[in-house]
């Protein structure tokens, strides 16, 4: 450190910024400076009849015996759930005595995605939309956890979080209109399938990169807490981009800076084809939670009563305490990992099996709505005809619907069209007027007919 | 390191040392190497390497008038007062990164805690890949973010975050979210003795990416103007501040808040012959690289200073080349893929018939931006004034 400081004063550019001058080189990182700030340290005596620990990084005592800590993968955390595979409620002071309209709200979004999942995938092999991913078996972590928040609660997700979406109401139609990319898409045609968004709904537009959004909700669970909004973040992410550095730079940052979100891990097993065992080595994710400081609860993400009290207890706190939670909802993942997978190649058909007949959050919710009395097989069957045909009139009329004006390739890159933008606008233009027949203008939203002499019109400079 | 800035007085000492110790090394060692290492360099004591002064003297604008009372401010000291008048007008504006809290590594922040609260100007985890995500996330609920990148060196772990998401915010959501209101500072470009990880000017890897826009000031004046210009513009930007001026220039600035606009350039010297071309630092060497051709060798030079980088100012560099025939770009950043080469590509389509000569680029070279050869590796201004002088004989 004095030798630092020596050559920092030998620098003529370094010698009236002096302290600044050392952080000028980044390595060796700042721990060095704490000397330089002794009032940020905690109030302690440096006291040589006292023996405890005075380091800065670390509040703990001395041991004098060498022993490393085994990390606990043989029985990790314990996983919370309410209700036993049957769908019956194993300790009464758990059930959260929801009322029966809410839970069959659970069954109807969670079925309805189901039976939207099951139309679109077919809409994807007959070559009608490009791509498609299912939300098979993980049902019950979208719709336990949207339920136990307030509406307004902002939303970041992965891509496989559409029961979130859905039960929030968002429209068959919307949901069908991002996938055919059509005309009435508020995506504007942009993005792949499933990369849904909704401002209404506080729902952040999906994106393709990982964990990416994980920083991102921290921020804006940061300006909530400011703005004393009273809201929260949830950010969704699955077991497998919890290894981005995303991940690990958005738990630092919600504990460093203290704010309201809930980190909620769809753990379902698959990585498309990467196992958790070639994920990682420790006790999955919601063991990491503590190394940041930060709660963390494990859960059966296939049990929606338990997704919804573990969520609803971390919304109160996370607003009350402006802290994050960090909640790994273990599931499976039913279907493959999207339209060009085929998780044959790497996994058994058994397993897959157990899960959809043995341990399906749909079937556990629906014993419990049998047992309660508060639906019958006659309402299932009614209702699984009424839920698929609104789901093939919605996916009917999306597909007759044009696909946007090519107009809108040009738009919302920024908030305004740079001028050099506006000519290549003006260029795509004048190429369909001598090339137009060999693309599918047809299907395309036509642009008005005095937009079009408008670009021929503006001269380049 | 500290060998190479040694005094003149301690040189003497040094030889009086040396001369005790040489019969001893002599005897151990044996003459050449060890003769070599205890005595300074044969020539005398002027050959005692001295470390550079800057290739570049910094020219202050003459002080603005329009703008209400001026303060005389160096580079960082504009930033700061850019900061404190949007903490002052914005109650969502936030600052945050490495150090700040302080007042910055380059006391860019000094003074903005304790005015406006440890709530809105922050530390951060050492985590540039954080910063900007944490940046995005706060101007997606529509809060004002600035977020500081302590060197330009180190953004490269935030360039998914800028790139893959903050551009394409606006554009991939139907207009549905944006986060145009984050703002991200880096201090940029060679400093004297930066080398690899202090120097570089990523400009061009942004170029690259529709949906941001990338800003680089000259000088104080213009540093506080086009700063207030990024943070209150409606999308993400990134603001790249020459750290070799953060000291070194000075000049009046108005203390209160003005904008200059972004994505028009500046001719900041009319001429009829050549065209230059720079941004930040660059542009006072190009400065005295037109005055060198006007003593010299007669040639009247129009000096533009790009100040955005994209979405650039296609119209001015053009209408420009139109009138001089000449065009002249330089920036320090390596010559390969460098800025100079979209502004040369687009120039000669727009303005092929009206050149009298190849458009010149004078850049760093394709290497890292090396430590002890900083001299010969920068574009200084003889490197430029000697491919002036080879275009006008064009």
């Amino acid at each position: 450190m004095a030798v630092a400081i020596g050559a920092a004063r030998v620098w003529r550019q370094s010698r009236i910024l002096g302290q600044a001058a050392l952080l000028l080189l980044r390595r060796p990182g700042a721990q060095g400076l704490a000397i330089s700030h002794p009032h940020r340290q905690q109030e302690q005596q440096f006291s040589s009849l006292d023996d405890k620990p005075q380091f800065p990084g670390a509040s703990a005592e001395f041991i004098d015996k060498l022993e490393f800590i085994q990390p606990n993968v043989i029985s990790g955390i314990p996983i919370y759930r309410v209700m036993d595979r049957q769908g019956q409620i194993i300790n009464p002071s758990e059930d959260p005595h929801l009322p029966k309209e809410k839970v069959l709200k659970f069954y109807k979004s969670m079925t309805l995605l189901n039976t939207m999942d099951r139309i679109l995938y077919e809409s994807q092999r007959q070559g009608r939309i490009s791509f498609y991913m299912t939300n098979y078996g993980e049902e019950g972590t979208h719709v336990g956890s949207a339920a136990a928040l307030d509406n307004t609660d902002l939303v970041f997700g992965q891509y496989r979080e559409a029961g979130v979406l859905m039960y929030r109401d968002y429209p068959l139609e919307l949901f069908m209109a991002q996938c055919y990319g059509n005309i009435s898409d508020l995506g504007k045609g942009r993005q792949m399938p499933v990369h849904y968004g909704c401002k209404e709904r506080h729902f952040v537009t999906i994106s393709s990169p990982l964990a990416t959004q994980i920083p991102q909700a921290v921020g804006a669970a940061y300006a909530a807490k400011r703005a004393n909004a009273n809201r929260v973040v949830i950010c969704y992410f699955g077991e497998g981009a919890a290894s981005e550095g995303d991940a690990h730079a958005g738990f630092n940052f919600a504990a460093t800076l203290e704010c309201p979100i809930i980190f909620f891990c769809r753990n379902n097993g698959y990585a498309i084809s990467t196992p958790t065992s070639e994920q990682y080595r420790g006790d999955g994710i919601a063991a990491r939670g503590p190394g940041y400081g930060i709660l963390s609860i494990r859960v059966d993400g296939n049990d929606v009563f338990a997704v919804y009290n573990a969520t609803k207890e971390a919304r109160r706190r996370a607003v009350a305490e402006n802290q994050p939670f960090l909640i790994e909802a273990m599931t499976y993942r039913i279907g493959h990992h999207s339209t060009s997978d085929d998780s044959s190649a790497y996994r058994s058909v058994d397993e897959v099996n157990y899960w959809d007949k043995q341990d399906h959050p749909i079937s556990r919710l629906r014993h419990y709505l049998l047992s309660r009395g508060w639906w019958d097989e006659e309402q299932e069957k009614a209702w699984r005809k009424q839920s698929r045909k609104k789901v093939m009139e919605a996916f009917e009329q999306a597909e007759r619907k044009p696909k946007p004006n090519p107009n809108l390739l040009f738009s919302d890159v920024y908030q305004e069209m740079p001028s050099q933008l506006r000519k290549q606008q003006e260029s795509l233009a004048r190429h369909l007027q001598t090339y137009g027949e060999h693309y599918p203008l047809e299907h395309f939203d036509k642009p008005l007919v005095g937009e079009a002499k408008e670009w021929l019109k503006l001269s380049r400079f | 390191m500290a060998a190479v800035a040694v005094a003149p007085a301690a040189s003497w000492l040094f030889r009086l040392r040396a001369a005790g110790a040489e019969g001893h090394w002599r005897r151990l060692c044996g003459a050449g190497l060890a003769r070599g290492f205890l005595h300074p360099a044969a020539t005398g004591e002027d050959a005692a390497q001295r470390r550079q002064v800057a290739h570049f003297t910094f020219q202050p604008d003459p002080e603005p008038r329009e703008y209400g009372q001026t303060q005389k401010m160096n580079l960082f000291q504009s930033i700061t007062s850019a900061l404190d008048n949007s903490l002052a007008k914005d109650p969502t504006a936030v600052i945050f990164g490495e150090d700040v809290a302080f007042g910055g590594v380059f006391r860019c922040t000094v003074g903005l805690r304790d005015k406006y609260g440890k709530d809105r100007v922050f530390n951060t985890p050492l985590c540039e890949q954080g910063i900007v995500g944490f940046g995005i996330g706060i101007a997606v609920t529509g809060a004002t973010a600035i977020a500081e990148i302590q060197f330009a060196d180190y953004i490269f772990p935030a360039f998914d975050q800028i790139v893959n998401e903050a551009a394409k915010y606006r554009y991939r959501s139907g207009d549905l979210f944006n986060c145009g209101s984050l703002t991200i500072r880096s201090p940029w470009g060679c400093v004297g003795h930066g080398a690899l990880y202090h120097s570089q000017s990523p400009e061009a890897f942004f170029a690259h990416c529709p949906g941001i826009k990338v800003v680089i000031p000259r000088s104080p004046f213009q540093a506080k103007g086009l700063l207030l210009s990024c943070i209150e513009d409606k999308n993400p930007c990134i603001f790249f501040e020459p750290k070799i001026l953060y000291r070194a220039a000075v000049e009046q600035v108005p203390v209160e808040p003005y904008n200059i606009p972004l994505s028009q350039a500046e001719v900041i010297q009319e001429g009829s012959d050549v065209t230059l071309v720079a941004w930040g630092t660059q542009v006072h060497v190009i400065r005295e690289v037109a005055s060198m051709a006007k003593e010299k060798l007669g040639v009247s030079c129009e000096i533009i200073d790009l100040r955005t980088i994209i979405p650039w100012d296609v119209d001015t560099v053009c209408k420009s080349v139109i009138k001089t025939g000449r065009l002249l770009i330089s920036h320090e950043a390596p010559l390969t893929g460098g800025f100079a080469s979209e502004i040369s590509s687009t120039i000669q389509e727009e303005c092929f018939l009206n050149l009298e000569a190849p458009i010149s680029r004078v850049c760093g070279y394709d290497t890292p931006f090396p430590h002890i050869f900083e001299p010969f590796y920068i574009p200084d201004k003889w490197k430029c004034y000697d491919a002036l002088r080879k275009m006008i004989n064009y």
